[in-house]
């Protein structure tokens, strides 16, 4: 890959000789390399001004001195943009003059109004690993053709690993390969705060109309809507008439859609119809990868090893790595030295969550709990059915997730025998092969350990 | 180059023209004004690389050229001379001759090669009323924040809104929307315009009542209106979402004077402290509303206005600068505040026009 920021810095360098320093400074100054591609180097001026008098009064020069920096230069075409790197420096400076005014609560500068995606949510960031793939192949069909292969997308994975970036970057670059086509990105919470505000000033058709309108909407954070009855029913039918239309329908949500509670059976069944996929926790390899694309420019900073150290203990969530990864370059630049594996080690003893562990008790409290059962009664020696069944399924899971030994497990449930353990074990190991009800409660029960 | 013309003519493209001129940038072109003679007219040009801006005006050119002269030079001589003259204007040696009726003037030309083009714009055209869409502009460009910091509202933003255009600014304190009915044939898209440019062509335009031409393409915007056509670039990025922050109910309504709010806000500019905080204690039910001014060093003043009130009793401070700002673009005599509690915006607007709106935010006390 060509450095395009050190091509450029020599190629400054080199302009600066041949010019006075109020032409230099004027013309040149955050001027960048946008990017290289097929030998046609895109360079990104500020202003219209800027591209004028590039193109028409140094454009030769401009040329020679990329020639003789790099070779395979064909071309240069100058593009008006903004330099990122640039305008985070400037913003550290906050002016705070009038602190006794209060400001107007003013929101975010940088969602697109049109639309609410955020633009720093693109494919190009997007690190695609084995945790992913599938979502990731998902999103690419339906960016080929939106509405007709996987109508609705339905995401769901653990909170920080990408849900909201995949969804969003799908919205994107929708868009920017169908211009014609409006994408509409919301969250569930601020859809219900429309929906019950247009109820209030009774424009409810204005309501159904302004979403009607969109090609494309993704809805984000869909789990929470189990508790509201109201919007669930508005959500259907604006799902029918997505689908009907063939439009493409995209939503995340934190857990499958079997098991948001609440949920309705006729909206459970839509959101299988299309694509249900999951986002796992990244991989090792993945982490890696993850992290030398954070690190970005700071790279040099950060040897291999430290890397690798990071992703082999932070190990979840991508939001809390991107932290870590703050706290190290922070160091590292507060230092002026590359840290040594031993000092982020104390950095980072604090982000490195334990591995959570559950007791057998927990294990039965959150059974109990789940079977609406007393928790006492599955330590007791009733043979009442539905306790029989919780008690087997503790045993399960004792053994099969927790690897505990079978005499053991009989000692802490009421001191049972271990060859009874070993029946029940066997029992509901047989039934989840036959009983599909069975497995999804067992799913359920799992996702609560978490 | 050879040319003669109307002095009051070529003063006053140059005085607007040198309006645009950088002070402080290090290329010596931009602090200068281009004179272009061909055909049948006198070009001038000036830029500070954000906004650039040529006026042709009519001219009996003798012989085609270029000059590159220094715009303050220039724009005080020509305001010094009487403007019912004729000048003559020519290259001699390199510099530039001005003669008129009683007076021979050499004046320092610069090489122009290092004068920058200014960029014409070639994409959507518009054609609109310039003096309504200077109206938007009048309406709102006080209430933009002069920080450079955040580009976004360092600017007038202007959006279609039905069969009107949006005219908005703030500086975060405070917010002023302006709706005006402009009738285009085609429909403007959303445009962010720096307000230091966007009070240039303000002041350029002002009072022109024409058509005026607007291109634009992304990043950049023309104006020509007449024989002056303006160019500035845009601002690429995202208004704030102020309409979720306009109170939708108010507790509190007052109806004042216009004249009668001015006068008070006049003894609280004598009173006000530093941070030019007054106070007004609206209560209803015993028909007081109060405006109070205190400063340590000073004294304090307490006045009271008769108006129109109902809803809960309030008290907020908040600056009086902010409020005077409004009631200059306000032409109706009643001026409408609506409060909705205590750390909420107000809203001010004249009584019965809906096309206009002010957001305040009341002070930390």
């Amino acid at each position: 890959m060509l450095d395009t920021k050190e091509l450029w810095g020599k190629c400054l360098l080199e302009i600066e000789g041949e010019l006075s320093k109020a032409n230099f400074s004027t013309w040149f100054k955050n001027t960048f390399i946008l990017k290289e591609d097929g030998g046609v180097i895109q360079i990104g001026v500020p202003n219209e001004f800027v591209k004028d008098w590039l193109l028409n009064k140094y454009s030769k020069l401009i040329m020679r001195v990329l020639n003789n920096n790099y070779e395979y230069v064909r071309g240069a075409e100058y593009v008006i943009a903004k330099n990122e790197s640039k305008q985070k420096a400037e913003e550290v400076a906050p002016i705070n003059k009038l602190l006794i005014n209060k400001e107007l609560p003013l929101q975010d500068l940088y969602i697109n109004k049109d639309d609410n995606l955020n633009p720093r949510y693109t494919f190009d960031t997007f690190i695609v690993g084995r945790f992913n793939e599938f979502a990731y192949a998902a999103a690419q069909a339906i960016i080929k053709t939106p509405g007709m292969t996987y109508n609705p997308f339905f995401v769901y994975g653990n909170t920080g690993l990408g849900k909201t970036h995949l969804i969003q970057a799908v919205g994107n670059t929708i868009k920017e390969k169908y211009p014609e086509k409006k994408v509409f990105y919301i969250t569930l919470e601020r859809f219900a705060t429309d929906f019950i505000n247009a109820i209030q000033a009774s424009k409810a058709n204005s309501f159904k109309e302004k979403y009607r309108k969109y090609d494309v909407i993704i809805i984000d954070d869909i789990q929470f809507v189990g508790k509201m009855e109201k919007i669930q029913e508005e959500l259907f039918h604006l799902f029918n008439a997505f689908y009907e239309n063939n439009r493409q329908i995209i939503f995340s949500s934190d857990k499958h859609a079997n098991y948001i509670p609440g949920l309705e059976e006729r909206l459970k069944s839509r959101f299988a119809q299309g694509m249900i996929l999951d986002i796992g926790e990244p991989e090792y390899e993945s982490r890696v990868a993850i992290l030398k694309a954070k690190a970005g420019e700071y790279r040099s900073l950060l040897p291999d090893e430290i890397i690798e150290y990071v992703a082999e203990v932070l190990q979840g969530n991508i939001r809390e790595l991107e932290g870590s990864l703050n706290t190290i370059i922070c160091q590292t630049q507060l230092k002026n030295r590359p840290l040594t594996v031993t000092e982020i080690k104390t950095f980072l003893k604090n982000n490195i969550k334990a591995k959570k562990s559950v007791s057998v008790k927990d294990v039965v409290k959150i059974i109990a709990d789940f079977y609406h059962i007393e928790e006492e009664s599955i330590y007791e020696k009733t043979r009442r059915k539905e306790i029989v069944k919780a008690r087997q399924i503790v045993m399960y899971i004792l053994r099969e997730d927790f690897n505990i030994s079978y005499p053991l497990i009989g000692q802490k449930l009421g001191g049972k025998d271990h060859t009874t353990v070993i029946h029940s074990y066997l029992k509901i190991k047989n039934d989840l092969k036959k009983d599909m009800g069975l497995s999804q409660e067992l799913e359920q029960i799992k996702a609560l350990f978490k | 180059m050879k040319l003669e013309c109307s002095v009051e003519k070529i003063k006053n493209a140059i005085v607007n023209a040198a309006r645009v001129t950088s002070k402080n940038l290090t290329l010596p072109a931009l602090q200068s004004i281009l004179l272009v003679a061909s055909g049948k007219s006198l070009k001038i040009r000036a830029t500070n690389l954000n906004l650039g801006i040529e006026i042709e005006i009519p001219a009996k050119i003798e012989k085609e050229g270029v000059a590159l002269i220094k715009a303050d030079v220039i724009g005080n001589f020509f305001s010094s001379i009487n403007p019912k003259e004729q000048t003559t204007l020519s290259l001699e040696n390199d510099n530039l001759l001005i003669t008129t009726k009683n007076s021979k003037t050499i004046v320092k030309n610069y090489p122009h090669d290092d004068f920058p083009t200014i960029p014409r714009v070639s994409g959507e055209v518009i054609s609109i009323p310039s003096k309504k869409f200077i109206e938007g502009f009048k309406n709102v460009y006080y209430a933009a924040s002069i920080s450079e910091g955040k580009p976004e509202i360092a600017s007038i933003y202007i959006y279609p809104e039905d069969d009107m255009f949006v005219f908005v600014a703030t500086d975060s304190f405070r917010l002023a929307e302006k709706k005006v009915k402009i009738k285009t044939q085609s429909p403007i898209p959303t445009i962010i315009i720096p307000i230091k440019n966007a009070t240039e062509i303000l002041r350029v335009f002002d009072g022109e009542d024409e058509e005026m031409r607007i291109e634009m393409t992304k990043n950049q915007i023309a104006f020509s209106l007449g024989s002056t056509y303006i160019t500035s670039r845009l601002i690429d990025g995202t208004f704030p979402d102020y309409k979720q922050i306009m109170p939708k109910t108010q507790t509190t309504d007052v109806v004042v004077l216009k004249q009668d709010l001015l006068g008070v806000l006049k003894t609280s500019n004598i009173f006000s402290d530093k941070f030019n905080q007054i106070t007004l204690v609206v209560k209803p039910k015993e028909k007081l509303l109060a405006f109070k001014a205190k400063n340590t060093d000073v004294g304090e003043s307490t006045s009271t206005l008769a108006g129109a009130l109902s809803g809960e009793n309030i008290e907020v401070s908040l600056n009086y600068k902010y409020l005077l700002d409004c009631l200059q673009v306000i032409p109706q005599d009643s001026i409408s505040i609506g409060f909705s509690g205590n750390n909420k915006a107000i809203i001010i607007r004249g009584v019965s026009d809906n096309s206009f709106t002010y957001l305040v935010m009341p002070m930390n006390r």
